[in-house]
């Protein structure tokens, strides 16, 4: 997911590095109020953590292969805000050092992958656990549930951004002047690979790691707690709901009737076929709210209200899904004390 | 068994990052042109360099920057095969694969026609090209930067540069202690690499590898407070004060000089 | 506010330490260290040697009981900022046991000057005082390397400069001479004993006796129950197998001699002549 030089436009860059700026602004203040004098001994430590975890080559039932990014449990592990900082900080060593991932291009990796990937993932964690146990089987689901979504998310928003490049740098006869592929091709490009290979390695790594740090240290996970207790969670749904309403127009974006010089059509000339879950992406979409936009409004109005529906929507389930699993625990715990009293 | 496979793996990913840090830290004392440059003056004429990759929109000016780049290298005392090595693996062979369909379905003008069905457009070349092209150049700069210019330096630099000295701390910091979870994590591997005999299953391998994070997570938590006591008893009292020794030479105004001038050449020609 | 005391640098009256609440790593720990003593701490591993050290770097702070350092007690409060702070953390230098934590910065050049840089010493001083140090310890030609890029004998070595850099008065090593070759051990020795004189004082942890004979005018035995079990004079304790058999400081070895099979305690490996 890291984009090299190149592919993005300068305009673009130096966009998403502005769009990063106020992320790490509160990042460092945040951190700094809560670690004070240790923050930077503890992000450096954790940064090089992460750093050797990005390197980790995790194998995957049936034979592939694929690195993390460990986004999501940076977050729960130290807090969202410490997790923008210190994977900022990895992106930052591998671009200028490692040559992974470009320096003009590091504002968008860090926004892709140090602010979506654990603002998204930590959100969701939140909402499936709940107040549950720190050593619950909910909560290792919301690890593993939050880091595949989280991941999801990030690699739909570098899609969007490698996405527009065609549509909006093009010399004069239509030649592509950056990455070449329009909304249409990068967004199932990217979306496809981490659904099916880089989520899977995510929740794979966050899971086991969780799984082993309930089992033998889980005062390292309930150190949330202390940052619950600030009462500024507030702070990390609204970025939450900031980012998902960034990412659920997305699926306007991809089906071709706002943008897209490349129709469906043409790239099934091209290729002899549309990717699938280009196809199945744009009709899921557009099932709840046809072409996104709500009759007798404006356009603008209409994809605001359909973010608020998609945001709603998400949470809901993602609560449901919470509520259903502690539920089942309950009443295994009740099965299991039963049995002790009756043996 | 995937097993004996996925450990190999993982060890040459660790060694090779292991040297690639030793090779970069020589080459950066190498008596060569650009590691006689400021840090500051490094950064700032290098990265307006790549800023400029990224404006320039025909191929004489991207292969002229290249050639400079090139050039720097040789000046720089930087072994050539090192360079290409690190150059044209997978970054550009990664971007030729993007690039390849690109030729293709970019509409546009028939270039040429390959077996009467696949047609490549003039667009479709030139749009794969620049994007080749573009990363190849950006690379080349970067490399020439990380080549020539120690870590310290460069933090020096990037604290001129304003940017919040807790990053510059935390940023230092890491590097440092990257190399040392990298040899932890290299051992840890090799000892389980010596106990293998036919390897172990997918599920087996997957299982060791969360153990192994959290063993190397809870390793660099201890670190973190051990290293806070170690500064603390230094003296450290939340904000590290640094020796700041750059100071700009003649040869750094030469060279400033010389870039600025290229780059505005550069730029004038493309707003021509 | 710091009285110049000269002659009485420590005073620690009952200090107990426990971990994370409830796990005890020192008990009832009295002594007075007075300038010019060169203190050898000498007890099994997890006796807590390390934790002893580090309450008296003003690092860690004791459960309970009272530590005085040149006549100010000393506490969280009175380390945090301010002249006082700084004071104690010019006087005081601890070398960690393990280098990767004491070395954390870029180069060795920077690990040198951090010390007195932190306690707001002027830009050229800290500069002839690095250079000096690096000298003495013969070590210039590392200025310019990262420390990871060290062995392990020249980590060492940085360690110590790190903290000599400051000028301290008191010295605290932990463990200084595990890892080293004969040859650095020699000349680590041979420095601390040029190095002390009768305004300073060095306090080192140490498992290697012969170390303690060389260096230290007194020795602090720490038990397994985390006690002092003996403190005075080096010769007194370290002819007295059966005191070091008791305390884990040497172990009982055996030796076949011919067809004849007999058990000695075991001191050091150069001294059986077979």
């Amino acid at each position: 997911m890291h984009i090299p030089d190149g592919y993005l436009s300068p305009a673009t860059c130096g966009a998403m590095y502005v769009v990063s700026a106020p992320f790490w602004y509160v990042a460092v203040q945040r951190v700094r109020k809560v670690l004070t004098h240790r923050t930077v001994p503890a992000m450096a430590l954790f940064s090089a953590f992460i750093f050797i975890l990005m390197m980790f080559n995790v194998p995957l039932p049936g034979g592939t292969t694929g690195h993390a990014v460990g986004g999501t449990l940076v977050a729960i592990v130290l807090g969202p805000w410490a997790a923008v900082l210190s994977i900022s900080v990895v992106l930052a060593i591998q671009a200028v050092l490692f040559g992974d991932g470009g320096l003009t291009s590091l504002g968008a990796n860090c926004f892709n992958m140090a602010v979506v990937l654990p603002v998204v993932g930590y959100f969701i964690y939140r909402v499936i656990s709940g107040n549950s146990d720190v050593n619950s089987t909910r909560r290792l689901v919301g690890a593993i549930v939050g880091s595949y979504l989280g991941i999801i998310a990030a690699s739909l928003v570098t899609g969007l951004e490698l996405g527009i490049q065609p549509l909006l740098f093009h010399t004069a006869d239509g030649t592509p002047l950056y990455a070449p592929y329009g909304l249409n091709v990068a967004i199932p490009a990217m979306t496809i690979g981490h659904l099916v290979i880089a989520g899977p390695v995510e929740a794979i790594v966050t899971g086991l790691v969780f799984f082993y740090l309930q089992k033998s240290h889980s005062a390292l996970l309930s150190r949330e707690a202390s940052q619950k207790s600030e009462g500024k969670l507030w702070f990390v749904w609204a970025g939450a709901l900031v980012v998902l309403a960034f990412a659920t127009p997305l699926g306007l974006l991809a089906s071709d009737t706002a943008w897209g010089e490349w129709g469906a059509v043409e790239l099934k000339k091209a290729l002899g076929y549309i990717p699938q879950g280009m196809t199945a992406l744009s009709n899921l979409w557009h099932a709840p709210l046809p072409d996104y936009s709500v009759q007798g409004m404006g356009d603008v109005v209409g994809y605001i209200i359909s973010a608020l529906v998609g945001i709603a929507v998400i949470g809901f389930l993602l609560w449901l899904l919470g509520r259903w699993i502690s539920r089942k625990n309950e009443i295994k715990k009740n099965r299991s004390s039963m049995g002790g009293s009756a043996g | 068994m995937t097993g004996g496979g996925f450990l190999a793996r993982n060890i040459a990913g660790f060694t090779q990052a292991l040297e690639s840090v030793v090779v970069t830290e020589d080459l950066c004392h190498a008596p060569g042109l650009m590691q006689g440059l400021d840090p500051r003056i490094k950064v700032v004429t290098l990265m307006l360099f790549i800023i400029l990759v990224g404006l320039a929109q025909d191929f004489t000016l991207l292969i002229a920057i290249f050639i400079l780049a090139l050039l720097l290298v040789l000046l720089s005392k930087i072994p050539i095969a090192l360079y290409l090595k690190r150059l044209l693996i997978f970054i550009p062979i990664f971007t030729a694969v993007i690039a390849i369909p690109a030729l293709f379905i970019t509409p546009g003008t028939p270039l040429l026609s390959i077996a009467g069905k696949a047609v490549i457009t003039a667009q479709g070349a030139h749009t794969a090209g620049l994007l080749i092209m573009r990363v190849v150049d950006s690379l080349s700069l970067g490399l020439l930067l990380v080549f020539t210019t120690p870590w310290t330096k460069l933090l020096q630099a990037l604290r001129w540069l304003r940017l919040p000295s807790l990053v510059v701390d935390i940023l230092g910091m890491t590097y440092r202690y990257i190399y040392l979870l990298l040899h932890t994590a290299n051992s840890m591997f090799l000892a389980r690499q010596s106990r293998t005999i036919g390897g172990f299953s997918g599920t087996e391998n997957r299982r060791w590898l969360g153990r192994a994070l959290v063993t190397t997570m809870v390793k660099s938590q201890y670190l973190s407070e051990e290293v806070y006591l170690a500064m603390l008893s230094r003296g450290y009292q939340g904000e590290i004060h640094t020796l700041n020794e750059l100071t700009l030479r003649r040869r750094d105004f030469i060279w400033m000089a010389f870039a600025l001038a290229a780059i505005s050449l550069m730029v004038w020609s493309i707003y021509l | 506010m710091i009285s110049l005391d000269n002659t009485l640098i420590y005073k620690a009256k009952d200090l107990y330490y426990d971990y994370l609440g409830n796990i005890p790593a020192l008990r009832n720990i009295c002594f007075n260290i007075g300038a010019g003593e060169l203190v050898a701490l000498v007890g099994a591993n997890g006796s807590g040697k390390s934790t002893l050290l580090k309450i008296l770097d003003g690092l860690l702070f004791p459960t309970s009981g009272e530590l005085m350092a040149f006549g100010t007690r000393l506490s969280e409060k009175i380390l945090e900022t301010g002249n006082l702070a700084a004071e104690f953390r010019r006087r005081v230098g601890l070398v960690f046991q393990d280098p990767d934590v004491q070395l954390f910065s870029p180069t060795v050049w920077d690990e040198v000057t951090f010390g007195p840089l932190q306690l707001g010493i002027s830009k050229d001083e800290v500069i002839s005082r690095a250079n000096e140090t690096l000298e003495v310890l013969n070590i210039s030609s590392l200025r310019e390397r990262p420390p990871y890029l060290l062995s392990g004998g020249e980590k060492k070595k940085v360690s110590l400069a790190s903290v000599l850099s400051l000028r301290p008065q008191v010295l605290l090593l932990d463990e200084p001479t595990t890892g080293l070759d004969p040859w650095s051990q020699g000349n680590l020795i041979d420095f601390l004993l040029q190095w002390a004189d009768k305004g300073k004082a060095l306090v080192f942890s140490t498992q290697d006796l012969d170390v303690v004979e060389e260096v230290a005018t007194r020795i602090i035995v720490i038990g397994a129950s985390h006690d002092i079990v003996a403190d005075g004079m080096p010769e007194e304790f370290l002819s007295d197998s059966d005191f070091l058999l008791r305390n884990n400081l040497i172990h009982e070895h055996s030796h076949r001699h011919k067809e004849l099979v007999h058990r000695h305690p075991h001191l050091h490996e150069h001294m059986h002549e077979h």
